[in-house]
C-alpha cells in the first residue's frame, strides 16, 4: 500500500463526491469519526453528513492545489493535508481552504477518522 | 487529559521556540518522526532540525489564529491543526501559513508526555 496512492485517490473520490453527490460522503465515515468544520465539533456519521449535506450552499467546486501525506504510525493510518480553492456558485472570488484527514484502515478499505476544515481568510 | 489543553500548550511551545531558538525543536522529535516542509520531505530528529535551522531565514515571528485538535485513535494520539501569520524579519507582509501536528505519547515516559510524530506545513499564497 502506497500512501501517496491512497491519499491521491481518496483527495480525488472525496472532492468529486462532495461536488456532485454530497450524500455520498456518509460511506466515507463511521461513528468513531469526527469532523471540525470551521471550528464546529462534529461526531458520527450521520451527524458528519448532516453537516455537510446542511451547510448554506448548494453547488460548489473544490480544485485542489497541494496534497501531502504521511503514515501516522502503528495502527496502519494515513494523514492527509490538502490546500485548494473552493468556487461556490454565484460568488465572485473562491475562498481558499486547508483540510486535513486522517484515513484508517476498515474491513471495507480507508475511512476518515478525523476530518478538519478551514478557510484561509485573505 | 483534555486534548484541547495538550494541543494549546504544545502549540504555543513549538512557535515559541521556533521563534526564539530553533535548535531547541529537537526535543519534539523522534527518530520516526516526519516533516514535510513545503513539499520536501524529511525524517528524523537530526535531518528534520537541520532542515528548520536550515530555512533562509533568521528572525521570525509566528502569530497563530485558529488551533483545531482531535483525538486520533487507540494510540492516544492528537491531531493539531494550525493556522496563522509567518513574520518574516525585513518583509512588509507577513506569510500566511497552515500546518498539521500528530502528536504521540512518548514510550516510555512522563505521562502527558508528547512528541511529534507527523508534522506537515504549507504556506498559503494569496
Amino acid at each position: 500500500m502506497d500512501p501517496e496512492a491512497v491519499a491521491k485517490q481518496f483527495v480525488d473520490f472525496y472532492y468529486q463526491t462532495f461536488d456532485t453527490n454530497r450524500p455520498g460522503l456518509a460511506l466515507l465515515y463511521q461513528d468513531s469519526s469526527m469532523l471540525t468544520f470551521e471550528g464546529s465539533k462534529i461526531q458520527g456519521a450521520a451527524a458528519i453528513a448532516a453537516k455537510l449535506t446542511g451547510l448554506p450552499f448548494q453547488q460548489c467546486h473544490h480544485s485542489i492545489s497541494t496534497i501531502d501525506c504521511q503514515p501516522s504510525g502503528p495502527s496502519g493510518g494515513i494523514i492527509v493535508f490538502v490546500s485548494g480553492l473552493l468556487q461556490l456558485a454565484g460568488e465572485q472570488h473562491a475562498l481558499k481552504f486547508s483540510q486535513m484527514f486522517h484515513l484508517m484502515p476498515g474491513p471495507t478499505g480507508f475511512y476518515v477518522l478525523n476530518d478538519i476544515f478551514r478557510l484561509n481568510y485573505a | 487529559m483534555d486534548t484541547d489543553v495538550v494541543a494549546k500548550q504544545f502549540v504555543e511551545y513549538y512557535y515559541t521556540t521556533f521563534d526564539n531558538n530553533r535548535a531547541g525543536l529537537a526535543s519534539l522529535y523522534q527518530d520516526t518522526s516526519m516533516l514535510t516542509f513545503e513539499g520536501a520531505k524529511t525524517q528524523g530528529v537530526a535531518a528534520i532540525v537541520n532542515k528548520l535551522t536550515g530555512l533562509p531565514f533568521q528572525q521570525c515571528h509566528h502569530a497563530v489564529s485558529t488551533i483545531d485538535c482531535q483525538p486520533s485513535g487507540p494510540a492516544g494520539g492528537i491531531l493539531v491543526f494550525v493556522s496563522g501569520n509567518l513574520q518574516l524579519a525585513g518583509e512588509q507582509h507577513a506569510l500566511k501559513f497552515s500546518q498539521m501536528f500528530h502528536l504521540m505519547p512518548q514510550h516510555p515516559g512522563n505521562p502527558g508526555s508528547f512528541f511529534v510524530l507527523n508534522d506537515i506545513f504549507r504556506l498559503n499564497y494569496a
